[in-house]
């Protein structure tokens, strides 16, 4: 009945209070373990898995900011097309605020490329913009295509991360939330014609590949 | 195997008040083992070589095991102070003074000829302690600022614990006076950078006026 899009913005709205970044955006305990604390009896491998894991989300986040934040400067006043880039900007802004606090609450080591991410996602963000909002969209449907498929990935890497800490189930809820966040905005440019963008399939492979690469270096470094 | 020798170094860590960082500090630690456990005979030197490493590895073993030690010691004293968290760190050293100089030496020593120096230990130690120090009290300092507070923590602990080896009774207050320091540092930092921003934001309004943006 209704497209899938559609589908999981209902569900979204129905299930709006139940969102597992709420603990950290709305916590009603601060001293909850879940969000707090991060567990200590997994081995090294583990660890350094779930380090590399918190890290490129972050600074996954920080670019996707910064991306649309050029967006934003260059079609900001756009009348449909303004208000549909602010609407994800500010979904990222709160991925961004999540992901700060998990960078805290594990103890990882942000990545050292974090202002390489904010120039260069800017520089995307605008660039694209500047082709028209087709071109922006094209961009938005690349990034957002490779991010969801990394955010799957996770998840299935964190089915070995043990249950038993609470901040675990929650980590793996949270990532969730945003992978379902970040196929909304892959549709939501789709919807507003990111594939009649001039030369979308070399825009698109261009991006998604610059974005895999900033995936492996953001895991190492 | 792994949990003995690991049970063997942490009591080692103990003896290196009496017995400095060597083997016969490790040699001897079977003789504090728990009641029925403990050795009556101090370990051999083989059997030394065969838990720890031969020659100077097991020294370093047993230095690093210490180094450990202070990173746990330092969060068994949980404070919102950093001042305070940096403190205990140094006074942890001050029961094994006189053998520091030795086992740093050791640590930055090379395994194979060049380089002569491998300053790489006293990096990881400085870097180690910084971090532990500032989750310690609850730094929330994020992407690169996550880094340039740890890197300023880390030269100051260095530049104390330096101090502490040839100047022990001053060290406390050298680290205060680097800490008072560092904080005015910051501050300036942060205008500098609250300033720029206002100049920024007069740029931007400017080329706007002008049509340019």
């Amino acid at each position: 009945m209704f497209s899938s899009s559609t589908a999981r913005r209902l569900s979204r709205y129905t299930n709006r209070r139940f969102l597992a970044s709420y603990a950290y955006t709305k916590p009603s305990s601060p001293s909850d373990a879940a969000i707090s604390t991060t567990p200590l009896d997994i081995t090294d491998e583990q660890r350094a898995a779930l380090d590399s894991a918190l890290r490129v989300d972050q600074a996954g986040e920080v670019a996707a900011n910064w991306i649309y934040y050029g967006q934003h400067c260059i079609l900001g006043k756009q009348p449909v097309t303004g208000p549909l880039i602010q609407e994800m900007w500010d979904q990222e802004k709160k991925h961004l605020e999540v992901m700060n606090k998990m960078q805290l609450q594990h103890r990882v080591r942000p990545t050292i490329l974090m202002e390489v991410a904010k120039i260069g996602g800017f520089g995307l963000g605008a660039v694209t913009a500047l082709l028209g909002k087709e071109a922006a969209m094209a961009c938005t449907e690349a990034v957002e295509t490779v991010i969801g498929e990394h955010y799957d990935d996770q998840l299935k890497e964190m089915e070995s991360l043990p249950s038993n800490h609470p901040s675990v189930p929650l980590m793996r809820e949270v990532v969730k939330e945003f992978r379902d966040d970040e196929l909304e905005h892959l549709d939501i440019a789709v919807t507003n014609h990111a594939q009649r963008a001039p030369a979308h399939a070399l825009l698109s492979t261009v991006v998604g590949a610059g974005c895999k690469v900033a995936i492996e270096l953001c895991k190492r470094y | 195997m792994a949990d003995f020798r690991s049970q063997l170094l942490r009591i080692a860590t103990s003896l290196v008040r009496t017995h400095g960082f060597t083997r016969e500090a490790l040699s001897r630690s079977v003789l504090e083992l728990p009641a029925g456990k403990a050795h009556s005979e101090p370990l051999s030197d083989s059997a030394v070589s065969s838990l720890f490493g031969i020659g100077e590895y097991a020294r370093k073993s047993l230095i690093e095991a210490w180094l450990n030690e202070g990173i746990i010691q330092m969060a068994s004293k949980p404070s919102s102070s950093l001042s305070h968290v940096l403190h205990t760190r140094l006074n942890y050293n001050e029961p094994v003074l006189p053998y520091l100089p030795e086992a740093f030496a050791l640590l930055a020593s090379p395994e194979r000829g060049l380089p002569p120096l491998d300053p790489r230990p006293a990096l990881k130690h400085a870097a180690r302690i910084a971090d532990e120090a500032s989750y310690i009290s609850g730094d929330t300092s994020s992407q690169l600022s996550w880094y340039t507070h740890r890197a300023s923590l880390a030269v100051m602990y260095s530049c104390a614990e330096l101090h502490q080896l040839t100047s022990p009774e001053t060290a406390h207050a050298f680290l205060d006076s680097l800490l008072t320091g560092s904080s005015a540092f910051e501050k300036s930092l942060d205008e500098v950078h609250f300033f720029s921003g206002y100049v920024l934001q007069s740029w931007k309004g400017i080329l706007r006026s002008r049509g340019i943006l």
